[in-house]
């Protein structure tokens, strides 16, 4: 048995290994790196990756995509300097990197930034000023009043943003109400939205993607937000747990009334009489 | 880490639940053969009836509701996102979740209080039963933690457990939806992988084979029959 269960466990490892060498490294880089970079399209969170591999030795590169955070830590001033042009955000390791995989992003990278036009070069976003009608669309896209047109969830069932409901919106995954600033602004935001960058939001909306209409409305929501510097509203969760246990005692009254009628003597008396008549 | 991370996800998230689902099989159907008579929750309402009924009732009605709520979010995530596309809708069925979550927990805490204190109790309640008890209050409370911490659970379980579980039926696992998830969450899932694999070893055996017939069927007189008892009359 103990053989069978080793086998099986090793054939999943092997399995999923495999997956991610014969992955075709486009396909990565759009789930993976769009995100944040673009080939020749502008800076978003990250740097235009045009021409990278002339800015930048490949050895380095390599180490800093296989892992970014320790390069910062070691204090490289480069690397400090894309953290500060970044606002902070630092890299994070992209999802079965290996040495093999960063040298074919790397050779990506160097193909596209040759061409005028690379297909990386990002969403392209008008900066015409947003309508009250598309932050109005917005809101319900987040709220779930209106659904995503591919079928993802809306956007409250993990996160929360100002003015958004009684309770607020869910808490698994970080509060939006900064979050046009975070993403510096409609490009970095939109292209988010267009290839979500966190493993759970990847998965879910890989299947699901968000329409270009629908991340308008959104980038014009979460502008708004911004803008309008409204606080976060912590009680909602305290309200909820009340309202939790207020219906837990409702529930209890509840069963204690349809079972009014329950016995509540009968056995009693037996196991009395039968444990005095053990102890005699 | 991340490689360790990695490895962890795959034996804990795609290996165990197969493990978990071969062993529920095979020692169910094993025990219902072998030892049918042991295929039960034995009743120890006789030992003791004072504080019976606040253990069992809200446990049960709580955790079937609860547990009902998981297989709905399971077999129909879209009708259950549908639901939830009104955000009054949304909180009602998390309040009445979290309530429900709250009553069980109060019945297996009552359970527990019940068997520690009645020494006649203690005496039937077996290793395996104590063990039993810390599963299911560590399942409840991490239950009701990830529905307090980590709001709207009937949502986000619609659209990244539902896939994680049918990916896994389907035998072509994906612990992508998963990886991610808060380790409360993890713990929550991981735990009851444990109560599934210890299940038919223990008296949740009797899940299996609830009487359902009994909702319908007509009432049955019992009477006692001793000669001490027709004396009495």
């Amino acid at each position: 048995m103990r053989r069978i269960i080793l086998s099986v466990t090793v054939a999943l490892v092997a399995g999923i290994a495999g997956n991610v060498t014969a992955q075709d490294t486009a396909t990565y880089f759009k789930q993976n790196c769009v995100s944040c970079h673009t080939i020749g399209g502008g800076r978003l969170t990250g740097p235009d990756l045009k021409g990278v591999t002339q800015r930048k030795d490949r050895d380095w590169l390599q180490a800093f995509i296989l892992n970014p955070q320790s390069k910062i830590t070691a204090g490289d001033p480069y690397a400090l300097k894309l953290v500060e042009e970044a606002r902070g955000v630092v890299m994070p390791p992209a999802p079965g990197i290996s040495a093999e995989r960063a040298g074919l992003l790397l050779d990506l990278i160097e193909a596209e930034s040759a061409l005028e036009v690379s297909q990386f070069r990002g969403v392209q976003v008008s900066s015409a000023p947003f309508t009250p009608v598309d932050v109005e669309r917005g809101l319900a896209l987040f709220r779930g009043t209106q659904p995503l047109k591919n079928g993802g969830p809306a956007c409250i069932s993990c996160h929360s943003a100002a003015g958004v409901g009684g309770l607020g919106g869910g808490k698994l995954a970080p509060d939006l109400m900064r979050v046009y600033e975070r993403l510096q602004g409609r490009a970095g935001l939109s292209a988010w939205l267009a290839a979500p960058g966190t493993v759970t939001m990847r998965a879910v909306y890989e299947k699901h993607p968000l329409d270009e209409k629908e991340i308008h409305s959104l980038v014009a929501f979460f502008e708004k937000q911004s803008m309008a510097g409204t606080q976060r509203v912590a009680a909602s969760q305290l309200n909820f747990l009340l309202c939790g246990l207020g219906g837990a005692v409702l529930g209890l009254v509840l069963l204690d009334t349809i079972w009014r009628g329950r016995l509540r003597g009968v056995r009693r008396s037996l196991t009395q009489e039968q444990s005095s008549r053990g102890k005699s | 880490m991340t490689t360790l991370n990695q490895f962890l996800n795959v034996i804990l998230f795609m290996a165990l639940p197969y493990v978990v689902a071969v062993t529920f099989l095979l020692v169910s159907i094993y025990r219902y053969r072998t030892q049918p008579f042991t295929y039960s929750s034995l009743s120890s309402q006789f030992l003791e009836n004072k504080s019976h009924f606040w253990a069992l009732v809200p446990f049960h009605y709580g955790i079937i509701l609860v547990l009902a709520g998981h297989f709905l979010a399971f077999f129909i995530p879209r009708g259950v996102l549908a639901w939830n596309s009104v955000p009054l809708r949304l909180y009602a069925l998390e309040i009445t979740g979290l309530a429900l979550g709250v009553m069980t927990i109060v019945g297996l805490i009552a359970g527990l209080v019940r068997r520690f204190t009645t020494p006649q109790l203690r005496m039937v309640t077996s290793p395996l039963d104590w063990t039993l008890y810390g599963l299911l209050v560590t399942q409840v409370l991490t239950g009701i933690g990830v529905a307090v911490m980590y709001p709207w659970g009937s949502s986000w379980f619609a659209a990244t457990m539902t896939p994680y579980l049918w990916s896994i039926v389907k035998f072509s696992p994906d612990t992508s939806y998963v990886a991610g998830l808060p380790w409360l969450v993890k713990a929550h899932i991981l735990n009851a992988y444990v109560l599934l694999w210890v299940w038919p070893f223990t008296r949740l055996a009797h899940v299996l084979v609830v009487p359902n017939p009994y909702l319908w069927r007509r009432t049955q007189v019992v009477r006692w029959n001793s000669v001490t008892e027709t004396k009495a009359r």
